[in-house]
């Protein structure tokens, strides 16, 4: 008899929460579903002992510690979860470096999607142009992404609300209409 | 905290055998490949129970990606029944219980060794291609710590002067396979060495394409819907084998990448070299009902 490799549910969480992470960052702009809400599935798919996070909310800093991650200023993580952006935020993130542009941080954070400010995203992944309403952010966000980041240089956002998912990555510019 | 929260139950195997900490670092990985088309992402790259060299890198991401709904097919040169490719195949299927397919049109994973399958992609599906040298500016310079900083400099004036050079020498490019391309403007990446015919098919494509070196170590990808631009000069235009006008002598189909046979009085016969395309037209050809796929060319020709 030969048994069925089946995954467990921890797995098949992980699973189809990544799944969900790639497309959003394949596809910027297109909203994905991801298998349940909040940020901390998010921990569970991406973070281990490897990491260093930057977790302001308490319950999820603790989640991250558990995985073995270090707990650490915005500036030295390489993963940043956040309920709510603050304005500084694009300039505290690590960027990475012409020579090792995976230095990048990813930002993990809570937003509102379909009230708020409209954005037009263009870049690799869209095809042709894409709107997007994205709310939660601070006023000038977009811009000061702008700033802080020189392509190839730069950080991954994965913007959440509730268990839907919008991916914006460096490679794509956003432009606030 | 209680020792119970920091355990898990026991598991006989890892599903799809890769652990815990070995999927994640590659999603990690993965997440910053696809945020910078084209650029060599260093990841670990577990042992897995394969010679590296075989395909260990895409196999790693395929079974980073692999869930039990997930119908993979994997082809090696463009065949689904090499040696390779069947093993790949089973290996996948044994350790993560996923359906497998041939046909292009059901699958949702596709392994590949050096092909990309001539019916045209879906925007759900993924390619992972396996890399065995995923440095273009090897040829150029050995140093990876060199090439490295040419990389982040964009410097590819080498890669032109490499062309220029085969083009004073031979009358033409000579590059045959893994034709050095410019990924969004901006990093010039090999698209692993599938054969000048197929570059055209990753610009602008509707599919995610994962491009990973398990021996190398290098992971990239290719996201939907960016610029892949074959390194050409502008009066010097691109050119793709001549197989056009070449006729598989097996299932009759014709204008695809075909295999040349050489035959014992000199001469030679072609074969369709995406064999799961020829198995479905000469299906058809029998009078069966085949769902034949849109094919990226037309008639042998890349439609612009």
């Amino acid at each position: 008899m030969r048994l069925q490799p089946v995954p467990s549910d921890f797995e098949a969480r992980c699973n189809a929460t990544f799944d969900a992470v790639m497309w959003a960052l394949a596809r910027p702009g297109v909203m994905r579903d991801l298998p349940q809400a909040g940020l901390a599935q998010v921990v569970e798919a991406l973070i281990d002992r490897e990491c260093a996070v930057h977790c302001p909310d308490e319950a999820l800093a603790m989640l991250a510690r558990r995985t073995g991650a270090e707990l650490v200023a915005p500036e030295a993580a390489d993963h940043v979860f956040a309920e709510t952006v603050t304005p500084e935020m694009p300039d505290r993130l690590a960027c990475g470096s012409d020579l090792h542009p995976e230095d990048g941080a990813t930002l993990v954070a809570g937003a509102v999607f379909g009230a708020g400010q409209r954005v037009c995203l263009t870049g690799p992944g869209v095809d042709g142009e894409v709107i997007v309403i994205i709310g939660g952010l601070p006023g000038d966000f977009w811009q000061r992404r702008a700033r802080a980041m020189r392509y190839p240089m730069g950080f991954e956002m994965l913007l959440v609300d509730g268990a839907r998912l919008i991916g914006v990555p460096r490679s794509t510019v956003v432009e606030v209409l | 905290m209680t020792l119970q929260t920091l355990t898990k139950p026991w598991e006989p195997m890892s599903y799809g055998f890769l652990d815990g900490s070995a999927k994640r670092e590659i999603r990690r990985k993965m997440i910053k490949a696809i945020a910078v088309p084209g650029c060599q992402m260093p990841y670990a790259s577990r042992e897995v129970p394969m010679a590296r060299g075989w395909g260990t890198g895409g196999l790693q991401v395929s079974l980073t990606l692999v869930n039990p709904a997930m119908r993979v097919k994997v082809i090696d040169q463009g065949a689904d029944d090499s040696v390779n490719a069947a093993s790949i195949r089973r290996f996948i299927a044994r350790v993560a219980g996923t359906p497998t397919t041939m046909d292009t049109l059901e699958a949702d994973l596709i392994q590949s060794r050096h092909r990309i399958p001539e019916e045209v992609l879906r925007e759900d599906q993924v390619l992972v291609l396996q890399v065995p040298n995923p440095e273009p500016l090897r040829p150029v310079q050995p140093n990876m710590s060199i090439a490295r900083q040419m990389h982040a400099d964009a410097d590819y004036g080498r890669m032109w002067l490499q062309l220029y050079e085969q083009i004073v020498r031979s009358g033409r490019v000579m590059q045959g396979a893994s034709y050095p391309s410019l990924v969004h403007g901006r990093h010039v990446m090999t698209p692993s060495p599938i054969p000048r015919w197929d570059v055209p098919k990753l610009h602008m494509a509707k599919h995610l394409t994962i491009l990973s070196a398990g021996r190398e170590k290098r992971i990239f990808a290719v996201p939907p819907f960016t610029r892949v631009e074959p390194l050409v000069f502008s009066d010097v235009p691109y050119k793709v084998e001549d197989h056009a006008g070449l006729t598989c002598h097996r299932s009759g189909t014709r204008g695809f990448f075909m295999n040349e046979i050489p035959q014992d009085d000199g001469s030679s016969v072609f074969e369709v070299s995406d064999s799961e395309w020829g198995v479905k037209a000469i299906r058809r050809r029998d009078g069966e009902e085949v769902a034949l796929g849109e094919t990226w060319y037309k008639n042998g020709k890349m439609p612009s």
